[in-house]
């Protein structure tokens, strides 16, 4: 089955062919069954990720629904920026996820304060434009470690389990989650460090 | 920890161990510089990890249903400009996004081909669907001669007439009765002056199985009569 980032890269590959030395992509051509191919992709894959952030980000499951419907549409828009192959596709997508409900949050603070804005909502995340990249740049790294690293970082980490409990999940001695997490970690480092992640002249991702 | 054991460094950066753990690798922190240097790159990738939101790990898409993504192809869709309106000079460009339009329904289908299914399985407009029962009737008293034809659809009916000897400005409505007498409208209009002229085309729906459907009938919304034909 291919994967929405197989479908971005065949895209310009495939529209490349002739003359032009600008890559044409979705973004330029937006025919509507490859628009609605690449949305139908982009939603299967990442669509639960995409959903859970925004709904934490804004408290709120219709805003959230707004939000990824709007990454999704920039997504398609800028389909150029994603076929590069730089950075992760679901890094950009919550990173344009978490750019809108910035952007939202600031227009709303603009605006005189509304009934709505009373309801209690857990605070946006400070926003350090610095970390667009790192976002993108660690979920690629995340990417290419084994999948043995990654998932014992996932679960120390991201889901904040003991040792112990990550052993039980994991199905592996504790002495193992250990020295996994250790080495798990070095990896990464040696990911981020190489030349082919830490490019900082692109990758932006566009607003 | 009183001899370099680094494995356990990892979980350690990570808050992963035990209270007691802890406190052992913090004893010989407290000892061994080279091993701070080791956290620290250790530390730092944790704070690398902190970039990224633990959402980040979910997969598939959104529970729940699919209205998200209905939104959100009908918004591309909106946005799309039509391929008539597409530049001039794009003869070229176009026909190299004929390719990629057609790579990518390849990809479609190997999606499990939603795209080009759901269009496929949408009612034609123009022929019946197969196993579909033709009637006409006429009626002397008012005059109106109905041919009607009933297409079967999962579970309920098609129902199209066309009729001849309505009144211009007549509210109509087409009405289904089922074989235990029950009467379902399936839909109502009005007659335009060119429909009375040359004949009146409808179509409507009902949730009567086409092996159920006795009668359809065409009635004024005032309740007149106006024909009946039998299924």
């Amino acid at each position: 089955m291919a994967t929405a980032t197989e479908i971005l890269r065949w895209i310009p590959a495939i529209a490349k062919g002739g003359e032009s030395p600008i890559v044409r992509t979705v973004g330029d051509y937006p025919g509507p069954d490859a628009a609605e191919t690449l949305i139908r992709a982009l939603y299967a894959e990442h669509g639960r990720s995409l959903l859970a952030y925004a709904t934490r980000l804004t408290g709120d499951r219709a805003a959230a629904e707004d939000v990824v419907q709007e990454t999704l549409v920039r997504a398609w828009k800028h389909a150029d920026d994603l076929a590069q192959g730089r950075g992760s596709v679901r890094g950009w997508l919550l990173t344009v996820a978490r750019n809108i409900v910035t952007d939202r949050a600031r227009a709303r603070a603009a605006r005189p304060a509304e009934v709505a804005d009373v309801v209690d909502r857990p605070p946006v995340e400070g926003d350090h434009s610095e970390s667009v990249v790192n976002k993108m740049v660690v979920l690629e790294a995340l990417d290419k470690v084994s999948a043995e690293h990654r998932e014992v970082l996932v679960q120390l980490y991201y889901r904040g389990r003991s040792v112990a409990e990550a052993a039980k999940e994991l199905g592996v001695p504790p002495g193992t989650v250990k020295s996994r997490s250790y080495y798990a970690l070095r990896a990464l480092r040696a990911v981020i460090a190489g030349p082919s992640v830490l490019a900082p002249e692109k990758g932006e991702v566009t607003r | 920890m009183s001899e370099h054991d680094r494995t356990q460094l990892g979980a350690y950066a990570l808050g992963a161990l035990e209270p007691a753990e802890v406190q052992e690798v913090d004893e010989h922190l407290a000892t061994c510089a080279e091993c701070r240097d080791e956290l620290a790159e250790l530390a730092q990738m944790k704070d690398f990890l902190g970039e990224v939101p633990p959402e980040a790990f979910l997969e598939g898409p959104p529970e729940g249903g699919d209205l998200l993504l209905q939104r959100t192809l009908r918004e591309v869709r909106e946005l799309s400009p039509e391929p008539a309106s597409a530049p001039a000079p794009a003869k070229r460009r176009s026909r190299r996004w004929l390719l990629v339009a057609a790579a990518v329904v390849v990809v479609a289908g190997a999606l499990g081909g939603g795209v080009v299914l759901g269009r496929q399985t949408a009612p034609q407009a123009d022929e019946p669907a197969a196993g579909y029962k033709e009637v006409t009737a006429t009626d002397t008293t008012t005059g109106t001669t109905m041919a009607a034809t009933v297409e079967p659809r999962v579970g309920w009916s098609w129902v199209r007439v066309s009729i001849k000897g309505l009144k211009a400005g007549a509210e109509c409505e087409m009405l289904v009765t089922d074989s235990t007498g029950k009467s379902w409208v399936a839909g109502s209009w009005v007659v335009s002056a060119k429909a009375a002229r040359e004949g009146s085309a409808f179509g409507g729906g009902v949730l009567v199985p086409l092996d159920q459907v006795r009668s359809v009938e065409i009635k004024t919304i005032q309740g007149q009569h106006v024909v009946t034909a039998t299924v």
